[in-house]
């Protein structure tokens, strides 16, 4: 008998788990540990931040899934990993404490013979001085903050239609966020849903970004084939901007926000202020602080985890220049290089480096998108990793023979850009890899014909029909495992 | 006094989407084959992606 411990339950972890139930046998355990009861549909979350969906239409309680899966489900969270055991057993186990409402506090200590750490980002408003929805910017982050957000969005409208105007900045709160593609996608749909309320005329929006040109979106950007041009990203993303009325601030690290401001530096070194009634704004990411110790108790913490706690993987960290970098450098099978029986896929791994140039002011400080691997790419992460694991119990052999390096992949990021039938739109965007191979593609950095852009209804259907199709995979619905990750 | 902006600010840049483009992007005849064809180029994408 095997035991998988899966930690985290959004998509890497709940893909990972769900493949590893249905390709294992009942004999082997696999056991999920995830702080939160819900599972939640994040990229959908942005329409809960508009309230064109409700908080229920995005989740869905995890613990009837998996009792009828046969999963065992710990709504806890790890506090620590013992790869070696400790001074009484040499096996290895994790620490946890429950956040289960019931046995909330109590600790446990659960042993594992693999682990996939899938824990996602920790959501770091704490990097920037007064940002995040307990200060005073919003977040679309979680369900939870895009619920809160609606709310504060609608008192907006309530004082545009009162007629007072309104300002909106929407972006990136810290100089090293990433996930551009979920605020660009956001304050499409605003500036939508004000243009829908015949409230346009009273609203100031406006775009805040870390990246050193629009449509950077943590990849250096891309080129698309479009109206009888290759063309870059940049072009794409500000004619959207154009036709929308919607200014926009680049290269600008926020660090502080004080109630209806936001200050910036930029990578010219000046310091700047923004104003704002209303402003929802990216934090920067981190892992979630998760110790490791040794067999002695020795804490090996730094060995197993990036200094920002995301966990060291089979990815090049030797830190060279942006000049020398390759898509050599990006892992491929997630498994930690110390503890094999350890994986890392979604955003719980530690990238080798960003995908965009690392530019720094004029005072030294970094302002660069750093990589993004949401939503497409991780879950194709957490079924390689259950592939790989699944086989080596299966065989007793350790083959790896399953991979995802995102300097191979592609990914599809759907953006909406207004919600409706008829009148919905969108940005449909495809990049092929995600990491630009520039000794495959020497001209463009990605295969031409498998990256593209483009605008209208269609992608609007598409992310739509994601919601659905994604939640009845995520929901073990009949022939889940035949749907894409 | 109404103010006139002509070029030298960076939204004055940027294509603006012709009448004839935006009808493109909400003709739904032609926007049901571009859901077929988005699809599609997804599929092979997440195809080719993982082995």
């Amino acid at each position: 008998m095997a035991r998988v411990v899966v930690l985290g339950a959004g998509i890497a972890g709940h893909t990972a788990s769900a493949y590893l139930r249905k390709w294992l046998s009942k004999q082997h355990e696999v056991i999920v540990v995830a702080p939160n009861q819900y599972y939640q549909w994040t990229p959908s979350n942005i329409w809960v931040g508009v309230g064109r969906m409700s908080v229920d239409q995005v989740r869905f309680k995890l613990a009837p899934l998996y009792k009828r899966w046969g999963t065992i489900f710990k709504q806890a969270r790890c506090t620590s990993i013992h790869p070696e055991g400790n001074n009484t057993s040499d096996k290895a186990f994790i620490s946890i404490e429950y956040t289960d409402p019931e046995r909330k506090g109590e600790t446990e200590e659960v042993w594992y013979d693999f682990l996939v750490n899938a824990t996602g980002p920790k959501l770091n408003f704490g990097a920037t001085e007064g940002l995040g929805p307990e200060k005073h910017t919003m977040s679309v982050c979680s369900y939870d903050h895009a619920s809160q957000t609606w709310n504060k969005l609608q008192e907006c409208f309530e004082k545009m239609k009162a007629g007072e105007k309104q300002k909106f900045l929407i972006g990136t709160g810290h100089a090293l966020s990433t996930c551009q593609g979920a605020a660009f996608e956001y304050i499409l749909n605003v500036e939508h849903e004000i243009r829908q309320r015949g409230l346009r005329d009273m609203a100031e929006i406006k775009w805040i970004s870390n990246e050193f040109e629009l449509g950077d979106f943590g990849m250096g950007g891309a080129f698309i084939k479009k109206g009888g041009y290759i063309t870059s990203t940049k072009i794409f993303t500000e004619s959207f901007f154009i036709e929308r009325g919607i200014e926009w601030i680049k290269q600008a690290g926020v660090y502080k926000i004080e109630p209806n401001n936001v200050f910036y530096e930029t990578l010219d070194g000046e310091y700047k202020k923004e104003s704002f009634d209303f402003a929802m704004l990216i934090p920067a990411f981190s892992g979630h602080g998760i110790k490791a110790y040794d067999h002695i108790e020795e804490d090996i913490t730094s060995h197993v985890f990036m200094p920002n706690n995301l966990m060291k993987v089979d990815a090049d960290y030797s830190g060279k220049p942006y000049e020398e970098w390759t898509i050599d450098d990006w892992p491929s099978t997630y498994q930690n290089p110390d503890y094999p029986n350890i994986f890392a896929p979604g955003i719980a791994f530690a990238p080798p480096h960003t995908i965009s140039k690392p530019l720094k002011s004029k005072n030294g400080t970094g302002i660069f998108p750093t990589a993004p691997r949401t939503g497409m790419p991780s879950g194709v992460m957490g079924k390689i990793v259950a592939q790989n694991i699944t086989e080596w119990i299966k065989t007793g052999n350790p083959k790896m023979d399953h991979r995802a390096s995102m300097g191979k992949m592609g990914a599809a990021c759907i953006v909406s850009a207004g919600y409706g039938f008829l009148n919905g739109n969108s940005a449909a965007m495809t990049v092929s890899p995600i990491v630009p191979d520039w000794e495959k593609y020497p001209k463009w950095g990605r295969n031409i014909n498998d990256t593209m852009g483009e605008p209208g209804l269609a992608g609007h259907w598409l992310k739509l029909s994601m919601h659905y199709m994604f939640l009845h995979k995520a929901k073990g619905y009949p022939f889940w495992y035949l749907l894409p990750e | 006094m109404k103010t006139v902006k002509r070029g030298y600010v960076q939204e004055h840049y940027a294509p603006m989407p012709t009448k004839t483009t935006l009808f493109w992007r909400n003709f739904i005849p032609w926007q049901i084959i571009r859901f077929f064809v988005l699809n599609l180029k997804i599929i092979k994408i997440v195809v080719k992606g993982h082995s």
